[in-house]
């Protein structure tokens, strides 16, 4: 059925959860390997486990609450080994704690295949929402990593050391970080937008949805980071604040518009 | 069986002792090695001498022959000095004592700054030149490999070594909690003196590679740059060097402030706030505190700096508890391994293990061939029995005898005869 797939991977997830905290508690790092390995591993079953199911349903695995928390995972996840292969260290050690919580939050969900309207299956479409779920994936990293670089300018301003500080990277990796992620987040979700209104206008006419208003709005203030960024002010801390401001944005768009309006953007 | 050090350091010992009862070069320790060996009674030994510590590790097969007194007395004729100037200020520690003390040493837990991490290097020095001598054989080879591991576990397994406690050291660290590859920064110098210059030697030891000097006096700024192959910068273009480079480092006599946070704010807006690090260690200060306050400008005086050593410092004793736990353990299995060289417990291993197989065989030969009659199985038994013993004897003859090389014949008697090591 293809989910055993995904109990695979919450599995080796979950070891890598384990393998990461114990080296946090005991502040060694003898488990580095075991972490790496675990998480390639439930990568590569996780990875299984999406395409089996975008063949088997023949839409992309993005649509119920379930798929759409898997695919976001998958995203982080996906993002953290690329983020690996250019600085090392331990981005993995601490994404993998959270890449199991988020696929154990996806576990609880029903896991049928949802029905979307007909009119709505369309490469499009699967092209949208994929594109808009890694997109936000992205800006989700930039947020943990904006947060980061605040808190480790700060340490490094006020001379008080000492805890995450230790094992953070440098200011310069961190805002490096953070450039890349929105430099590849912003255009991956501006073309999942454009899809999206296009295709909007295409099958249902002209329609204010509260989700797009809002993703708009969203999108927005993405681009004036995405300016600053491009333009190349150094002024590192704006960027990380709008950053964080912006993520709140979404972080809204996705939970107080599914809860509080009657958008058809709802998850199934 | 004896092991022993004799010693003295940094603790024990003042100065003036420590410099006369020194080996100050390799050949000194040659010398002294040849000149020890000489006696009959050690037959291993490893002279280590740094500046803070000179320690003599003997070891002798036989029993009860007084090597503290033999190396006392070669200490006060090697040296030319009278056993009782130096006398009190001497530790001696024996058999396992002895082992614990130079796996702390080696793990830099005995050095006057705790976790430096020269010492391992200086004893693997000492060691080799043992070693080309000839004056170690197993027991002391097999210490002073151990003594190199258990270094090593304490260097992987502790935080012993990773923060800095000198404040040049301390300096590059912070720099490198802002920036990421320094062989793509830039450092300016102003002004001179002895702390700034070896912050300086650091960095440049650290990747960096472009240098910037200025002085009030421009002709020492150009000495100075030919000495760390950088650019001298005239006095008066402070402020568009301080545009360009990455990191600053200022240590002049001026009395008053020579970069003003107003000077700081234009210069931000002309690098477009590109972060700038800076580093004041002159007293008076010459760097108002001011600019610290500025976006992306992270300045440290020489007391900021002082407190993150400090605090280091604190850490490192810290870490310095778990590390004598790795030594404890390791210890402790050199211990074993050293019993494991005893004749008798050889002996009886090797016959119970011949005594297994023969059981074993005769068990097979039993069940393959039921029919036979006691008598004759009793024979077999006999027979049997009787082979073992005459192989046995030899090799058991020779293990009781008292060999100069006593150890290795043991050692090389569990190779043999596969009996299994106590330690692995």
């Amino acid at each position: 059925m293809g989910t055993i797939f995904f109990e695979l991977a919450l599995t080796l997830y979950f070891a890598g959860f384990l393998l990461s905290m114990a080296g946090i508690f005991r502040k060694k790092d003898d488990f580095d390997k075991s972490v790496l390995v675990v998480s390639f591993s439930g990568f590569a079953l996780h990875t299984l486990y999406l395409i089996i199911r975008y063949i088997k349903s023949s839409q992309a695995p993005v649509f119920s609450m379930h798929e759409a928390t898997s695919f976001f995972t998958w995203s982080i996840m996906i993002t953290s080994i690329w983020l690996w292969f250019s600085y090392k260290g331990k981005i993995l050690n601490f994404s993998v704690i959270i890449i199991f919580l988020f696929m154990f939050i996806s576990a609880f969900f029903s896991r049928n295949i949802p029905l979307i309207k007909p009119e709505l299956k369309s490469i499009w479409i699967d092209m949208h929402a994929l594109m808009a779920v890694f997109g936000i994936a992205l800006f989700s990293l930039a947020f943990v990593f904006s947060i980061l670089y605040l808190i480790h300018e700060k340490a490094i301003k006020n001379k008080k050391f000492g805890g995450i500080g230790n094992i953070l990277p440098s200011l310069e990796v961190l805002d490096k970080i953070n450039y890349r992620l929105i430099f590849w987040g912003f255009p991956i979700y501006t073309i999942a937008l454009l899809v999206g209104l296009v295709k909007y206008l295409n099958i249902l006419g002209f329609l204010f949805d509260p989700k797009e208003i809002w993703s708009f709005l969203t999108w927005v203030v993405y681009l004036s980071i995405f300016y600053l960024r491009i333009k190349g002010d150094w002024r590192k801390k704006k960027a990380a604040y709008l950053t964080i401001f912006a993520f709140l944005l979404v972080i809204f768009g996705f939970f107080g518009i599914n809860l509080l309006t009657e958008s058809f953007h709802k998850p199934l | 069986m004896s092991l022993i050090v004799v010693g003295l350091n940094h603790k024990t010992a003042p100065v003036e002792i420590r410099e006369r009862l020194a080996f100050n070069s390799k050949e000194r320790i040659r010398e002294a090695l040849k000149y020890l060996t000489q006696n009959e009674e050690i037959s291993e030994t490893v002279i280590f001498s740094t500046c803070n510590r000179v320690e003599i590790y003997a070891y002798d097969n036989d029993n009860n022959k007084p090597l503290e007194e033999i190396i006392k007395n070669f200490l006060s004729d090697f040296h030319q000095i009278e056993r009782k100037t130096f006398e009190k200020y001497l530790y001696i520690y024996e058999e396992k004592e002895a082992v614990e003390h130079l796996f702390k040493v080696t793990s830099s837990l005995d050095s006057m700054i705790v976790g430096e991490p020269q010492i391992t290097g200086q004893v693997k020095e000492s060691y080799e030149i043992a070693l080309a001598e000839k004056t170690t054989s197993l027991i002391l080879n097999h210490l002073m490999k151990r003594a190199l591991f258990t270094a090593k576990r304490v260097r992987n397994e502790t935080r012993i070594a990773e923060n800095p406690v000198s404040v040049s050291y301390a300096a590059i660290g912070l720099i490198k909690k802002v920036f990421h590859d320094l062989s793509k920064k830039s450092i300016l110098l102003v002004g001179a003196g002895e702390m700034a210059e070896l912050a300086m030697r650091h960095l440049i030891g650290g990747g960096i590679k472009n240098v910037y000097l200025t002085n009030r006096t421009y002709e020492r700024a150009v000495e100075l740059a030919e000495k760390f192959s950088g650019y001298a910068v005239n006095f008066e273009n402070l402020k568009e060097v301080l545009s360009k480079v990455d990191i600053v480092i200022c240590s002049t006599g001026a009395p008053s402030y020579i970069i003003t946070d107003k000077m700081m704010k234009e210069v931000m807006q002309e690098r477009k706030h590109k972060p700038i690090f800076l580093i004041d260690i002159s007293v008076p200060r010459n760097i108002d505190p001011l600019c610290n306050e500025i976006d992306n400008i992270y300045l440290y005086n020489i007391d900021d700096l002082q407190n993150v050593v400090d605090s280091n410092i604190l850490e490192r004793q810290k870490e310095a508890n778990k590390a004598l736990d790795i030594v404890k353990e390791e210890s402790e299995k050199f211990s074993l391994w050293l019993n494991s060289l005893q004749s008798v417990p050889v002996i009886i291993s090797i016959r119970n293990k011949a005594e297994q197989i023969r059981q074993e065989e005769i068990e097979k030969f039993r069940s393959k061939f039921k029919d036979l009659p006691p008598d004759i199985l009793n024979s077999i038994d006999y027979l049997t029995q009787s082979i073992i013993n005459k192989i046995m004897h030899s090799p058991t003859v020779a293990l009781k005898n008292n060999f100069d090389d006593k150890e290795t014949l043991i050692f090389a008697a569990r190779r043999l005869f596969g009996i299994e090591n106590d330690e692995e």
